[in-house]
């Protein structure tokens, strides 16, 4: 597999297997520095902001955590599209930018309404292994959540 | 034992303050009374000034008792709050919801105004209207504003209303020094969400519910102090609840706190409810604000905004970001459970669910636990209205008689 597949499968599936509710299967797709944002801009307070931060420990804990909240149940769906595939062959690094539309789907009955779109902008390290999330800024064009959600995007 | 039709509906075994008739969520003329009777005569929270601070930069704000405003900052620096609707053929003056206009001008017709509300321009003003109508007739619907208690900008459509001072009294005494310095929105959104929004009040009025939280729940409740925190009230339906020690470690993956805010014991919290949707929750190194602006019976609009100090270093504004987004941001552990909550009460309480009452009826010497917080809420509520919150429609008394 050419090293752009490899990039392009590796954040399509890390969509899939979030879906899937699978985080160990995740924090496998993650480099040992990754590194994981929601931000969105807001135009009423004219300012960028930080929604979520975490480090691979720190998301490793808030899943570990989730059981133990409250939380809406109803499953969600990541769709990504991979727009764009920047190689660094020297750093052994490329930055990806993909388009992101998250759906949730109610239990009871199974509607699905679109519950936020915006960028996914991600930065891959290129090892001997294959590529692993370094970084990820999940850019929210949606800031009105409703009730929102537990669980990262 | 369960209780068939009748019993679900027999008046609870408490005093009438105690419990509150849930049609007070669901019916509409009681939304629209509200309306008339609360929010277009209470000093609500419009913005920040930090979101307006040069000259001519504006805000626009949907008032919950129904007029959209425009809040803006005049050459002298002093802001004002006028009608964000044209004289002329009632457009929409400002479309953005922040900006920076020396002039607002009107896309329809281009009459332009100044920002002390003044209509500085008409087009063709002489050709149209001759000497029957001009500029001094045109100005804009002028709305009092005031800013205070932390730099917020408070607006009230009431002509009549006193000053934002003596609405809210003595009720900010728990933040007394804590609000000195310059303050700064790093954190704004909104969230739209089926429920009235008495219930989402209520929640940021009792910490029963800290049941709910995990989070509360371990670095809260267990630990020594908490059920020591007492809730005060004041007049006009505002209500305080006193600081405790919070043992954020016991959560994992919290950081230890370490930038804390100006006159505040770590672990300090301190929240303060103002009548009818304002809440001022100040722990560790956040001050959340939640307002609370009603679309209908049983649609509530919520603004939330997270502040620091203008004066934060980014290192410092870097740690209030993430104190504020562990519990409170929009996938913050706390505020999903609280919205989710709402949510919930607005599914089971909507019309004709055959709900009937909503209980306030623990006494714990007004502790932590005890449901006065939402008593002294009602008691205002109902004194405003002119209704019982436990008999809204009267039918208790014409039964009695
Ligand atoms: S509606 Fe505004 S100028 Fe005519
Ligand atoms: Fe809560």
């Amino acid at each position: 597999m050419d090293t752009r597949t490899a990039i392009t499968e590796l954040i399509h599936r890390s969509g899939l297997i979030m879906d899937d509710v699978n985080f160990k299967g995740y924090l496998d797709l993650c480099a040992p520095d990754y590194q994981y944002r929601i931000s969105a801009y807001s135009p009423e307070i004219r300012k960028d902001m930080t929604w979520l931060e975490h480090d691979r420990a720190g998301m490793k804990s808030l899943f570990d955590n989730l059981h133990k909240h409250n939380s809406d149940k109803s499953p969600i769906t990541r769709h990504i599209s991979v727009c764009t595939v920047a190689i660094d062959e020297q750093a052994k690094t490329a930055d990806v930018v993909s388009t992101l539309q998250v759906f949730r789907t109610t239990l009871d009955g199974g509607q699905t309404e679109l519950f936020a779109v915006g960028r996914m902008l991600d930065t891959v390290a290129l090892g001997d292994d294959g590529p692993l999330l370094k970084a990820r800024n999940v850019r929210l064009d949606t800031r009105m959540l409703g009730f929102g959600y537990h669980i990262p995007f | 034992m369960s209780r068939n039709a009748v019993q679900w509906k027999q008046k609870p075994n408490f005093p009438e303050s105690h419990y509150v008739d849930t049609r007070i969520y669901t019916e509409e003329d009681i939304f629209l009374d509200e309306q008339r009777k609360i929010f277009n005569k209470c000093w609500i929270i419009a913005c920040h000034e930090s979101e307006i601070p040069t000259a001519y930069d504006y805000r626009t704000f949907s008032h919950p008792g129904g007029p959209p405003l425009i809040v803006i900052r005049g050459e002298d620096m002093k802001v004002r709050t006028f009608y964000n609707i044209c004289p002329h053929r009632g457009n929409t003056l400002l479309y953005e919801p922040v900006g920076n206009a020396k002039r607002i001008t009107c896309i329809f017709h281009a009459w332009s105004f100044n920002s002390t509300g003044d209509c500085v321009d008409i087009s063709r003003g002489k050709e149209g209207y001759q000497d029957r109508f001009a500029c001094k007739d045109a100005g804009l619907r002028e709305v009092k504003a005031e800013v205070g208690f932390g730099g917020f900008v408070w607006v009230n459509v009431d002509d009549d209303a006193g000053t934002l001072a003596d609405y809210i009294g003595d009720a900010m005494g728990l933040l007394g020094g804590h609000l000195d310095e310059p303050l700064e929105v790093f954190h704004y959104h909104k969230a739209i969400v089926d429920t009235n929004y008495k219930l989402w009040h209520d929640t940021n009025s009792e910490f029963y519910h800290d049941y709910m939280h995990y989070f509360n729940r371990i670095t809260g409740m267990i630990q020594p102090g908490y059920f020591d925190r007492k809730y005060t009230g004041y007049p006009n339906g505002h209500a305080s609840v006193g600081s405790m020690a919070i043992k954020y470690d016991a959560y994992e993956g919290s950081k230890a706190r370490g930038v804390g805010w100006p006159g505040l014991a770590p672990g300090g919290w301190v929240l303060i409810d103002i009548f009818p949707g304002m809440t001022y929750n100040l722990r560790t190194s956040v001050l959340r604000m939640d307002t609370a602006i009603p679309l209908g019976p049983n649609k509530l609009l919520i603004e939330f905004r997270g502040l620091g100090l203008k004066s934060d270093t980014p290192e410092q504004r870097a740690e209030r970001i993430r104190d504020h987004n562990q519990i409170w941001g929009p996938f913050g552990r706390n505020l999903h459970e609280d919205l989710l909550g709402v949510h919930g009460q607005g599914l089971a309480m909507r019309e004709r669910t055959d709900s009937k009452w909503v209980i306030h009826g623990r006494e714990e010497n007004m502790t932590i636990h005890d449901e006065g917080g939402m008593r002294h809420f009602y008691a205002e509520w109902s004194r405003r209205m002119g209704r019982d919150a436990f008999n809204p429609y009267g039918e208790q008394t014409e039964a009695a008689k």
